[in-house]
């Protein structure tokens, strides 16, 4: 690993035209700590800062439109995780500062990608998540339908069935009747609800 | 069998298994990102311990490997000793810095007095920056080149190969 990292050093020395100092940072002039700022990829907000009741609401609808990136198909809204929270959190959060549902959801998206939306825009491929379903439902009634239209007579193919099955029972009536009787002590079906009850088993029947 | 009928399964389950062929051989740790390509976005974070301002825009120059953990993240303890190693030996190459998501000040003084720091760990309390940059979970670590553009996202341990070939990305090689 030495090595690879030393060949990497030296590439690094021989391409880049700054010299910085090891590891040292240079201060920036800034106080305090600032997170990315949304602006600089969705604009400055083009909405109403909201507060009370109405930031909430609209907290819980955005938030639910957003994927907990770490749950299985949970919105950011449902999720108990931490990420969620903190979604959650910078939510209200830009809400407040006056970004717009589709502003927040476009900052989400620009970091996560597509997957974060829980409901995929109607746009280039996602028109398929769309169609799908209803070509899928079109498809089937059609192959239902053709189905049932090239089916033969089922009236007569019915009575061929039913005849086939007499005959059947035709045949295996002897050997019925000879189960019937050693069940029921009686070759008629009509009296298999009279056979006696043996009534509960005790231990000592066992025996 | 109804020859339509093959054909419609077929028509379904072949593209299905090209599908799954095509999935098998792909790393699952390698996220495509849609930040990969731009420009990182700029933050400045505290350093844990110290309070030095760190800015990420201040760094340009040099490839910068911006590494997000915590430490109760388990994979994270080897992946801690990979990036202190080779920070050490690519000395003022290559910017390392750690973004500790969602920590307790006082457990990363810790961790990093258990087990050593050789860069600068900023303390990201309340997750902002992690999710300005999409990371689902920690370790994740992007490879910023020196004009600011991430170049490459690693979801995972970083092991010292890894790190050679995103490195490699970072500063132009391949």
């Amino acid at each position: 690993m030495k090595r690879v990292l030393a060949a990497i050093a030296l590439a690094i020395l021989t391409t880049s035209a700054d010299r910085l100092d090891a590891q040292a940072i240079p201060a920036p002039p800034v106080q305090g700590a600032s997170a990315p700022d949304p602006s600089e990829i969705v604009g400055e907000p083009s909405g109403k800062r909201l507060t009370g009741d109405a930031l909430e609401l609209e907290t819980k609808r955005v938030s639910a439109l957003l994927r907990c990136p770490v749950c299985q198909g949970l919105s950011v809204f449902d999720s108990p995780a931490e990420m969620a929270r903190n979604m959650k959190i910078e939510v209200r959060d830009l809400l407040a500062r006056g970004y717009t549902g589709e502003q927040i959801l476009k900052y989400f998206e620009t970091s996560y990608g597509e997957f974060v939306r829980l409901q995929p825009p109607l746009r280039g491929v996602n028109w398929l998540v769309w169609i799908s379903p209803f070509v899928a439902l079109l498809l089937g009634g059609w192959i239902m339908l053709v189905r049932l239209r090239s089916r033969p007579n089922t009236s007569t193919a019915s009575d061929e069935s039913l005849a086939s099955s007499q005959l059947l029972d035709e045949s295996l009536a002897p050997y019925l009747a000879s189960v019937r009787r050693m069940a029921y002590d009686n070759p008629d079906d009509s009296k298999m609800s009279a056979a006696p009850n043996p009534g509960p088993v005790t231990m000592g029947d066992q025996k | 069998m109804n020859r339509r009928v093959l054909l419609v399964g077929l028509a379904i389950t072949i593209p299905a298994i090209i599908l799954f062929v095509v999935s098998l051989g792909r790393d699952p740790h390698k996220v495509r990102s849609p930040l990969v390509g731009r420009v990182a976005p700029d933050f400045t974070l505290l350093e844990a311990g110290s309070g030095a301002v760190v800015r990420l825009s201040s760094l340009r120059g040099k490839p910068v490997v911006l590494n997000f953990w915590a430490t109760w993240c388990v994979p994270c303890f080897a992946e801690h000793g990979v990036l202190t190693e080779a920070s050490r030996q690519l000395g003022p190459n290559v910017q390392f810095l750690g973004v500790v998501y969602d920590d307790k000040e006082e457990k990363i003084l810790q961790f990093l007095k258990e087990n050593g720091s050789a860069y600068p760990t900023l303390n990201d309390g309340g997750g902002k920056t992690a999710i300005a940059y999409g990371v689902y979970g920690v370790p994740e670590t992007f490879f910023i080149d020196p004009s600011g553009k991430i170049v490459a996202k690693y979801e995972g341990p970083l092991t010292p190969q890894l790190l050679d070939s995103n490195l490699q990305k970072a500063a132009g090689r391949s």
